[in-house]
């Protein structure tokens, strides 16, 4: 019945075995951390969901308790509230709240301001490859240079790019734009390739000057399909991100994931992978949802 | 007569793609006003003449003239129309056939620049499109994509969006290749519907006979088959005539031994691998043809 | 139908259930042990003792199988973490944040060295201490090199908030700051401070020399399997100190040693002998064993700890400092005595001492 070419799977059992390896996944991970729980208490390799839960909203929002040490060595004990339970009771909680540590907010922040950013360069590939694809002077003078620098391994080029730009955000950036954008010029520069030459003639006919050809022609038959090259490409944005922020930085996803690696913080990787991938999915998802919208002419 | 009659002039036009000539010499002088078919066999390079005409490709020898001017690219005197491919996908019908009239006027900029002047042309191209679209008869279609419309619905379209323009000449590539015998038929009418007010002149280029004979004012006919000289190659015109019916004409023609009789000698003169005429007795009786026996 | 998913059902609780009841590694009486080092100064002395026999020779005097394994630092910690090895050689602060944090109770009986010039903050521009106010630091975040930073800032008045910390991976640490004149300030270890001195324009303003006995390297060994089998940490002692004795006896046998330990760390003899410069070694078990029966390695490991706290590396389940235990060669305990998971045990050393 399974291997069945023919067979017509039914509701219910369609759903049982979509969500059956998940089911399968999650209870080999709950019962291989219950056995290493009651083996050791303190475990961090394989963290509860309870642990990995405080891990989580700990990152989320943290109080700032400043906690000093006198010259003994002796903790000073202060009457600050801990927490934002005690914080509401003193009515400190706002100030809490101001002062305290918003950490997966840093971090995400930090890491899509280097996304944003390293995007805008990746548009500008779009228009590099645009142009690329509609004059043939340009086409000869920049195809065979891209396609070698699409060959790259941009993982390999990082060390020296960091070496090159400092340990900045520059490093960081051009990690993801030589990482990404070669692809997605030539994409680009192929798709412009396809538009039936036609349509340029017909544009031509109607008095359209290389311009209007370009981005009233062109541009917008081309759009939606660059976009969805560059949905798939995300996966390379965020691994070239992460790869980047893992060699230096202050703060960021990736970063974090590095700097908590080192001691084995499985409770706060774990969660932070997840957010990655759910943050990852959302704009795929909704990306997704806008191209279908907007460009209901396209036949698939 | 002044060459200024002549709305095109093909003058010993040759072209050839790498070392393989296609178009030997084509000689032809067209009026303004004309509607010229072109047949002619496989390979033949129908489509090349058109794009001599169109401009989107230059003869390796020879000179291809629009109202005495050389042509060079294409541009708005010189509509056409596809087999396939003439509307752009991304737009709707209405968009497609306004999109003429909005190009030559704008400029890339003028919605952020001129705002109120952007909308108000808008609206009144919106209201020529309309009539247009009424008369090639997709006024209930006019917002639907390409995507969603039929191939002669296609076709309709993209002659609309052609004519719009008003341009002096328009080329028309084989377009009702894609389309089944029934409706090839309602395009022919509809097509030379169009023509009648227009006073454009056409050059419609079709494999089928039939077609040609019925739509034209003026047949020509390109041919390989023919007697070469020693080391040539490529087409010339082998054949080009008046058709002696009147516009408008009904479907019944097709019928007649006449009709028949003179698609026969089509085959026969342009058609036939195997009938190779001497570039001497070729059939060129319409008056402007070219008698070129070089 | 229905059968089938009844089937699926009883399929996937079996798997749950055999998963479930499989057990983790219980610690037991053996005989084959895997004990992991990685290149430093103090701890290629291991490579000699293996490829000399030395380590062999007191593995069979107690009938026991030791296989030596050499990884990269951190990948050797976590697999003594992960109990894939019993015992590893680490600094005192990255046993107490990796193992002893992940419930690992873990014993030194080798106390090698303390570093005394090893780990060093460098600048660029002369600049001081206090000018590094503001400043962007670039150093491995929560390694000895932070807790240098944070000491050497104390010394001076200042705040570890005084100063950004970048974080910089290891391995690109050196030619990164070297090749960029815009970086200020990095604090790292050898030999990459050896590497950058060689840069002009690069002064060292501060070096674990300044604060003595606060990093210190030992070999550390799981708990529960020291407890069941004290042979591992017999033969250990006994061919270190071997090691040492012959290290720091002048001679033909000493310096073919230091090549051999030399050329195991991938430096050149006198890049070697440069770096033991600024390694304090014990070469005598006596002093080893009075150094960890001391008191100023109880204070020591209080601020260690104290770093390591404030920091949250002691764990999740830390609510003070106070929480994990570390016990002395005396008995004392800093900390809880009831969840003790740091031992410093001499017994061993002192074995040798004789």
């Amino acid at each position: 019945m399974f291997f069945d070419i023919n067979a017509k799977p039914g509701k219910s059992i369609s759903i049982f075995l979509g969500i059956l390896l998940f089911g399968l996944a999650v209870m080999l991970y709950g019962s291989a951390s219950h056995s290493r729980h009651a083996d050791n208490p303190q475990d961090k390799l394989v963290p509860t969901p309870t642990q990995m839960w405080k891990s989580f909203s700990n990152a989320i929002f943290r109080p700032v308790i400043e906690q000093e040490f006198n010259d003994d060595g002796e903790l000073i004990p202060n009457d600050e509230p801990k927490n934002l339970r005690e914080a509401f009771k003193v009515g400190k909680h706002w100030e809490m709240l101001r002062n305290g540590e918003w950490q997966l907010l840093e971090d995400t922040l930090a890491s899509g301001y280097r996304v944003l950013i390293a995007m805008l360069f990746i548009f500008a590939g779009v228009l590099l490859g645009l142009y690329m694809g509609m004059f043939p002077y340009l086409d000869k003078l920049l195809y065979r240079f891209i396609l070698f620098f699409d060959k790259i391994p941009a993982l390999a080029v990082l060390p020296i790019l960091f070496i090159v730009f400092g340990l900045d955000e520059t490093a960081k950036i051009s990690l993801i734009v030589i990482g990404v954008a070669p692809t997605i010029i030539l994409d680009t520069y192929l798709r412009v390739k396809d538009v039936p030459k036609e349509n340029i003639t017909k544009g031509m006919t109607l008095k359209a000057s290389t311009q209007e050809i370009i981005y009233k022609i062109v541009f917008p038959q081309v759009f939606p399909k660059v976009l969805d090259t560059l949905r798939l490409n995300f996966k390379a944005v965020i691994l070239f991100l992460i790869a980047g922020e893992a060699l230096a930085a202050e703060a960021g996803l990736g970063y974090r994931i590095f700097v908590v690696r080192r001691y084995m913080d499985m409770a706060t990787i774990i969660p932070y992978v997840i957010w990655i991938s759910v943050l990852a999915f959302s704009i795929d998802f909704f990306l997704r949802r806008w191209i279908k919208k907007k460009f209901i002419w396209i036949k698939k | 007569m002044g060459s200024s009659d002549y709305c095109l002039n093909i003058n010993n036009a040759h072209q050839k793609y790498d070392e393989k000539t296609i178009l030997n010499g084509i000689n032809a002088k067209i009026k303004q006003g004309e509607f010229v078919t072109v047949v002619g066999p496989t390979g033949c390079g129908k489509s090349t003449t058109l794009r001599l005409i169109l401009g989107s490709e230059l003869p390796s020898k020879g000179k291809v003239l629009y109202n005495d001017i050389m042509i060079t690219k294409p541009d708005r005197n010189r509509g056409v129309v596809f087999q396939k491919y003439s509307l752009f996908p991304h737009k709707t019908v209405r968009e497609n056939i306004m999109f003429g009239p909005e190009l030559e006027t704008f400029n890339l900029f003028e919605p952020i620049i001129q705002p109120f002047r952007y909308k108000r042309r808008r609206k009144e191209f919106k209201v020529i499109a309309d009539q247009y679209l009424k008369r090639v008869r997709l006024l209930e279609h006019a917002d639907k994509y390409p995507n969603m419309l039929s191939g002669g619905q296609r076709q309709r379209a993209a002659i609309a969006q052609a004519m719009i323009m008003k341009p002096d000449v328009i080329l028309m590539d084989e377009p009702f290749g894609a389309l089944d015998e029934g409706t090839r038929e309602e395009m022919q009418i509809f097509t030379l519907e169009q023509w009648k007010d227009s006073k454009q002149t056409v050059l419609f280029i079709t494999h089928s006979l039939e077609e040609a004979i019925f739509m034209g004012t003026r047949l020509i006919v390109i041919s390989q088959y023919y007697q070469h000289d020693a080391g040539e190659e490529g087409s010339k015109i082998v054949k080009d005539i008046d058709i002696p019916w009147d516009h408008p004409r009904s479907t019944k023609i097709k019928n007649t031994t006449q009709f028949k009789d003179l698609m026969e000698s089509i085959r026969y003169e342009g058609l036939d691998p195997d009938h190779l005429q001497n570039i001497g007795d070729f059939d060129l009786s319409h008056i402007d043809s070219v008698r070129n026996l070089m | 139908m229905k059968i089938k998913i009844k089937g699926a059902i009883i399929l996937l609780l079996t798997v749950f259930l055999i998963v479930g009841f499989s057990s983790v590694t219980k610690e037991e009486k053996k005989s084959e042990f895997k004990v992991a080092w990685s290149i430093y100064a103090g701890w290629n002395p291991w490579a000699y003792a293996k490829e000399s026999g030395i380590l062999d020779k007191w593995a069979a005097k107690y009938d026991i199988d030791i296989k030596l394994v050499k990884m990269d630092y951190i990948p050797s910690i976590e697999a003594y973490t992960s109990k894939e090895v019993d015992a590893c050689v680490m600094t005192n602060m990255d046993a107490l944040t990796i193992p002893v944090a992940s419930g690992i109770p873990s014993t030194a009986i080798i106390l090698g060295d303390f570093s005394n010039g090893n780990d060093a903050i460098l600048v660029r521009n002369n600049l001081k201490i206090n000018g590094l106010k503001g400043k962007k630091v670039s150093l491995v975040e929560y390694s000895v090199s932070h807790y240098l930073l944070s000491r050497a800032l104390d010394k001076n008045g200042m705040k570890d908030s005084d100063v950004r910390v970048i974080n910089v991976s290891d391995s690109d640490i050196a030619p990164a700051y070297v090749a960029n004149d815009e970086q200020e300030a990095v604090v790292t270890w050898n030999p990459l401070v050896m590497e950058i001195m060689k840069t002009p324009g690069i002064s060292k303003i501060f070096d674990s020399s300044q604060i003595p006995g606060e990093i210190l390297d030992l070999m550390m060994i799981n708990k529960n399997v020291l407890d069941k089998n004290p042979e591992l940490a017999l033969a250990l002692n006994g061919a270190w100190f071997e090691v040492m004795s012959i290290m720091s006896t002048r001679g033909a046998k000493a310096d073919n040693a230091l090549v051999q330990m030399a050329k195991a760390g991938g430096s050149s003899l006198n890049e070697y002998k440069a770096q033991l410069k600024t390694t304090a070694m014990f070469y005598k078990a006596g002093d080893a064993v009075n150094y960890m029966s001391g008191d100023e390695i109880k204070s020591n490991m209080k601020r260690v700890r104290n770093f390591c706290f404030k920091y949250k590396l002691l764990g999740d389940r830390v609510n003070t400092p106070d929480d994990i235990g570390i016990q002395f060669p005396d008995g004392s305990v800093l900390g809880n005595q009831s969840n003790i998971l740091f031992y410093f045990d001499s017994s061993y050393m002192m074995e040798n001492a004789r």
